[in-house]
């Protein structure tokens, strides 16, 4: 097994062992290596996307964890928010430059749960169509411009 | 002063409709790859002779400096320029000292043992600290096993274990500071949280050390290091020791790790 399969072997197991609110690994998508997972997330009771239900799909590479994981939202529904594109894209700093080895896919649904949590009115970035428009597949060949920590 | 307009590339429009991220990344991603098929993590023994001619390059004020530097060194080693330079040099430059200290590898292998718990308590996830922590203990081991010096410059010249090694040195910085919040926050730039500057400046690899990191790896693991900066400033290098203890009145511990900053870089000192 190589380091990347044995470290997210170990995160699986964590993740489904001892799931946080609202976070489960979605086990039918998982690929053989690893390398291709999906998680179902339920927007938090009290927030404006409770109730919603919504999939990330988390892609590795051989290099992780010092490569950090493409995270991104799949279709039919999108959370609408001022960080996350028509598209799926998510912008969050942990995804790419402030990545750390340390960090692992239940600290990504954390912050990302924590991200729909404290937002205030479902609205789409300011530069969606644009962005959606002239944007790589691959969010992690965007590089973000990481302006507002307060949502 | 009007700029000039034959300094501003005439052919050049932009295209909203084009990606220019994608372009720009490539290009980082080649020089990433350069440097790495170009410098070894951590090089072989050097004199300042093989050296001088590509240090003094960009100013003759290092030619002097470095004369000043054959003074009082007799060796260095070159690592990667690639953001992790100063925990790697650290790293191996520290081990390499330990093979012939064994006293000084058991209160390090003790304070290594203490720190694992010690991170668990200030929150980072146990799964993740495990790994890293497991993969440090086994490098460090090697020290007693027996340790050679060619068997640390393999193992700190293998990426991946390597890294590992980087990991777990940035992890316990990181945990220094938040530990000891109060006597850090007035350094820290920005409007940040020193939670939030070790998430941006520390944890991440590639981050570049600062001031502020290696005071806080000379006191989490209790080992002096001194680095001469060599900049611009004056014919000699200035030192600087980076003490574990806050004692003012007491002299300067002889420095287990010396350590050449240039701008933007870490290589490792051998004195005389």
């Amino acid at each position: 097994m190589t380091s990347m399969e044995k470290r997210l072997q170990k995160e699986l197991q964590a993740m489904t062992k001892d799931p946080p609110a609202g976070v489960s690994v979605n086990t039918n998508s998982l690929s053989s290596s690893l390398s291709e997972w999906v998680v179902d997330i339920e927007g938090a009771p009290g927030t404006l996307y409770e109730g919603e239900r919504f999939q990330l799909s988390f892609k590795f590479t051989s290099r992780y964890p010092f490569d950090s994981p493409q995270v991104m939202f799949l279709g039919p529904n999108i959370p609408v928010h001022p960080h996350i594109y028509s598209n799926g894209h998510i912008c969050l700093s942990i995804l790419t430059e402030d990545w750390s080895p340390a960090l692992s896919v239940q600290s990504v649904c954390l912050s990302i749960v924590s991200m729909l949590s404290s937002c205030k009115e479902k609205k789409l970035p300011p530069d969606n169509a644009i962005y959606v428009r002239t944007c790589s597949k691959d969010p992690k060949k965007t590089r973000w411009w990481y302006h507002d920590n307060s949502v | 002063m009007e700029p000039r307009s034959d300094t501003v590339q005439e052919d050049f429009n932009y295209d909203p409709d084009r990606n220019y991220d994608e372009v720009i990344m490539a290009q980082q991603r080649i020089i990433e790859k350069e440097i790495a098929e170009s410098q070894p993590l951590i090089s072989n023994l050097l004199t300042f002779d093989e050296i001088v001619e590509e240090y003094s390059d960009e100013d003759s004020v290092y030619r002097h400096k470095i004369e000043d530097l054959k003074g009082r060194y007799k060796n260095m080693r070159k690592t990667r320029g690639d953001g992790n330079c100063f925990f790697r040099a650290f790293g191996f430059s520290f081990l390499e000292k330990l093979l012939q200290d064994a006293d000084g590898y058991k209160s390090f292998v003790d304070v290594v043992h203490k720190s694992k718990d010690m991170l668990i308590s200030l929150g980072f996830p146990q799964f993740t600290l495990e790994d890293f922590y497991d993969t440090f203990v086994d490098i460090v081991k090697q020290v007693e096993c027996p340790g050679t010096v060619e068997k640390l410059l393999e193992t700190f010249n293998d990426q991946g274990l390597s890294d590992y090694f980087v990991v777990y040195l940035r992890l316990l910085v990181s945990g220094h500071l938040q530990a000891n919040e109060e006597s850090y926050i007035h350094f820290i730039d920005g409007e940040r949280t020193v939670r939030q500057f070790c998430s941006q400046e520390v944890e991440p690899m590639g981050r570049e050390s600062d001031h502020i990191h290696i005071v806080a790896l000379t006191k989490a693991l209790q080992v002096p290091i001194c680095v001469e900066y060599m900049d611009r400033e004056g014919l000699a290098c200035n030192a600087f020791n980076f003490n574990p203890s806050d004692a003012t009145d007491e002299a300067d511990p002889k420095p287990t790790v010396t350590l050449l900053y240039r701008p933007g870089h870490y290589d490792i000192l051998y004195p005389l």
